[in-house]
C-alpha cells in the first residue's frame, strides 16, 4: 500500500509539475496580466514585456529568489492568488482599503503622480515649485512650502477635473476655500475647456498627460507645479500577496527599498512612462 | 484600424491570432467529445427502469443547464486545484503545490456543460424511435446487441444530429469563456493583442471573423453528416 502510494504521489506530482516552496520562498510565482501596456504587456512575438517585467527581474535577484512569471487574465486574478496558482500579483494593481481587507501588498513601487496643465499662452505657464515631486502622507518643510504656493498661483482661478476622483478630493482638501473647482463626467470634455479657456488649469494624473502630449490632442498644453503622490492620490501601485505570507510581503518591500534608492525604479519608469513614475522613499 | 497589425511573425499578431484560433479548435473538438461520451452515459441513465439512476441524470442536466457557464469554469478552476491538493495531502501527505494544467480545467468545463445538452438531445432521439420498431425486431429475434445496432444507433444518430450540431456551436463559442483563466484562445489573443497595442477594434474584429469562420466551416461537416445519416430516408 504504501510503495502504491508513494508511486502514484510522484505519478500526480510529475503530471502536474508542481513545486514545493513551504516557507523559503526560494521560488516565487508572480501572475501579471499581460495586456496593459506600458506596465506590462506583451509584444508581437508573444513575450511579456514593461515596466513591471523589468521590475521583477530586478526584484527577485535583489531577493535572491528564482522567479516565474505567469500571465493571467485579470478577471479573477485576486481569487486566483488565494487559491495558490502563484504567489505574488504584479499587475499596475493599486493598493487600495477595499483590496486590502483580502490580501496584502508590499510596500508600493509606483505611484503615478498628479499634474497641473495650463494653456502655454497662459501667465502660469511657468508656474514652479521648490520641489519637483511631492508625497503628501509626510510633507516636509519645502513641501508645505510648495503646497503654499501651488495655493497662492492659483486663488481666485478656476480649475477643472474630473468628477469623483482622486484628484477632486485633493482639491477639495487643499484649495477648497480659495478656488472654484468646476467638475467634469470625462477628461476629454475637459481638455476642450480648458483649451477654449473656460477653466485657468486642470489637474489629472500624469499617466493621463504624458500620452496625449505625445499625441497631436495635447496641442498648446502645458504641465506645470509638481508632481504630487501620497494623501488623498492613494498609496500607489504594489506587490499584492497572500495575507498569510506576510513574510514574502516583508522580502518584496525590502527588494523594492533598495530599488528604489539606487535608482533602478526611476530608471525603467522613465524608460517604460516616459518620466518618472516610481514611487518615493 | 490598423490591419499591418496582423503580419505573421516577429513583427505583428496574425501568428499569436492564429495559434489561439487552433487551440480554440483545440478544446472545443476535445470538449464536445468529452460532452458526448457524458451525453450517452446521462441519456442512458434517464432512459434506465432504475429511478435512483434517473435522479441522478435529472440532478445533473438540472443543475448544469441551469448555472452559468462562467459559474462552472470559476468553480472548477478556482476548487479544482484546492480539491486535488488535499486529496494528495489527504491520501498521500504530499504538501507541495499541485494544479490542474490549465488546458485539463478548460476542457472538463466546457465538456460537462456540453454533456448536460447533449443528454436532452440524445435522450430525446431514442425517445423519437418508434417502441412498435423494437417490438418487432424482438418479434422477429434479434438479440438485444443486434437490436441496439441495427435499430437505435442509426436511427437515433439521424434524429440527434441537427441537436449535437447545434451543441457544437455552443461549445465551440463557449470556449471564449475560458480566456479568464488565462488559457490563450483566441479571445485571450484578442485582449493581450489590444491591450498591448492600444487597437482594439482591429484584434476584436479578427477574433469574431476567426469565430464566423470556425463555425460556418464545422456547420458544413455536420450538413454532410446529417445528408450521409438520412440517406434511407426519403423526402416526398
Amino acid at each position: 500500500m504504501k510503495r502504491l502510494s508513494i508511486v502514484l504521489m510522484t505519478l500526480v506530482a510529475t503530471m502536474f509539475a508542481g513545486q514545493s516552496i513551504a516557507g523559503s520562498w526560494s521560488k516565487i510565482r508572480i501572475a501579471t496580466e499581460g495586456a496593459y501596456a506600458p506596465w506590462n504587456f506583451t509584444d508581437s512575438s508573444g513575450k511579456l514585456v514593461g515596466f513591471e517585467l523589468d521590475l521583477a527581474q530586478d526584484l527577485c535577484k535583489r531577493m535572491n529568489a528564482e522567479c516565474e512569471i505567469v500571465a493571467q487574465a485579470w478577471d479573477g486574478i485576486i481569487p486566483a492568488l488565494q487559491a495558490g496558482k502563484y504567489d505574488a500579483i504584479m499587475a499596475g494593481m493599486s493598493i487600495t482599503d477595499k483590496r486590502k481587507k483580502v490580501i496584502t501588498f508590499s510596500r508600493n513601487y509606483a505611484a503615478t503622480p498628479a499634474r497641473f496643465v495650463v494653456s502655454d499662452k497662459s501667465p502660469m505657464a511657468n508656474f514652479k515649485t521648490g520641489v519637483e515631486a511631492m508625497n503628501l502622507n509626510e510633507i516636509d518643510a519645502k513641501e508645505k512650502a510648495a503646497i503654499d504656493d501651488i495655493v497662492m498661483q492659483f486663488k481666485g482661478k478656476t480649475i477643472g477635473v474630473q468628477t469623483s476622483t482622486t484628484h477632486e478630493n485633493f482639491l477639495r482638501e487643499y484649495l477648497g476655500n480659495d478656488v472654484t473647482i468646476r467638475t467634469y463626467d470625462t477628461q476629454e470634455n475637459l481638455d476642450l475647456d480648458l483649451q477654449a479657456g473656460r477653466v485657468d488649469t486642470a489637474l489629472a494624473s500624469m499617466s493621463y498627460w504624458v500620452p496625449l502630449f505625445d499625441s497631436d490632442k495635447g496641442e498648446g498644453m502645458k504641465m506645470v507645479g509638481p508632481g504630487m503622490t501620497g494623501g488623498p492620490f492613494g498609496h500607489g501601485v504594489g506587490v499584492g500577496i497572500r495575507q498569510k505570507d506576510q513574510d514574502l510581503a516583508d522580502m518584496f518591500s525590502t527588494a523594492i527599498n533598495g530599488a528604489i534608492a539606487d535608482g533602478t525604479v526611476s530608471k525603467l519608469a522613465i524608460k517604460w512612462f516616459g518620466f518618472d513614475a516610481s514611487s518615493k522613499q | 484600424m490598423d490591419f499591418t497589425l496582423l503580419v505573421f511573425g516577429d513583427d505583428g499578431w496574425g501568428d499569436e491570432m492564429l495559434r489561439g484560433a487552433l487551440m480554440t479548435m483545440v478544446v472545443a473538438v476535445c470538449s464536445y467529445l468529452l460532452g458526448v461520451v457524458i451525453g450517452i452515459f446521462f441519456a442512458s441513465l434517464k432512459l434506465s427502469q432504475l429511478v435512483v439512476l434517473r435522479y441522478v441524470a435529472d440532478f445533473y442536466t438540472t443543475v448544469i443547464r441551469g448555472i452559468p457557464e462562467l459559474l462552472v469554469i470559476y468553480l472548477v478552476f478556482f476548487g479544482g486545484g484546492a480539491l486535488l491538493r488535499s486529496v494528495a495531502s489527504g491520501l498521500f501527505g504530499y504538501e507541495g503545490y499541485i494544479d490542474l494544467p490549465l488546458f485539463i480545467t478548460g476542457v472538463i468545463c466546457i465538456g460537462v456543460s456540453a454533456g448536460a445538452y447533449n443528454t436532452e438531445v440524445i435522450r430525446g432521439a431514442v425517445l423519437a424511435v418508434p417502441v412498435g420498431q423494437i417490438e418487432a425486431a424482438k418479434a422477429i429475434g434479434m438479440s438485444t446487441s443486434k437490436r441496439f445496432w441495427r435499430i437505435l444507433v442509426p436511427q437515433v444518430s439521424r434524429y440527434a444530429l441537427p441537436g449535437l450540431a447545434n451543441v457544437w456551436q455552443l461549445t465551440l463559442k463557449e470556449t471564449s469563456l475560458i480566456s479568464v483563466i488565462g488559457l490563450v484562445e483566441i479571445m485571450r489573443s484578442a485582449q493581450v493583442a489590444s491591450g498591448s497595442t492600444k487597437e482594439p477594434f482591429t484584434f476584436y474584429l479578427t477574433a469574431a471573423i476567426l469565430y464566423l469562420g470556425l463555425t460556418s466551416i464545422s456547420n458544413r461537416g455536420f450538413l454532410r453528416a446529417e445528408a450521409w445519416a438520412s440517406k434511407g430516408v426519403r423526402y416526398s
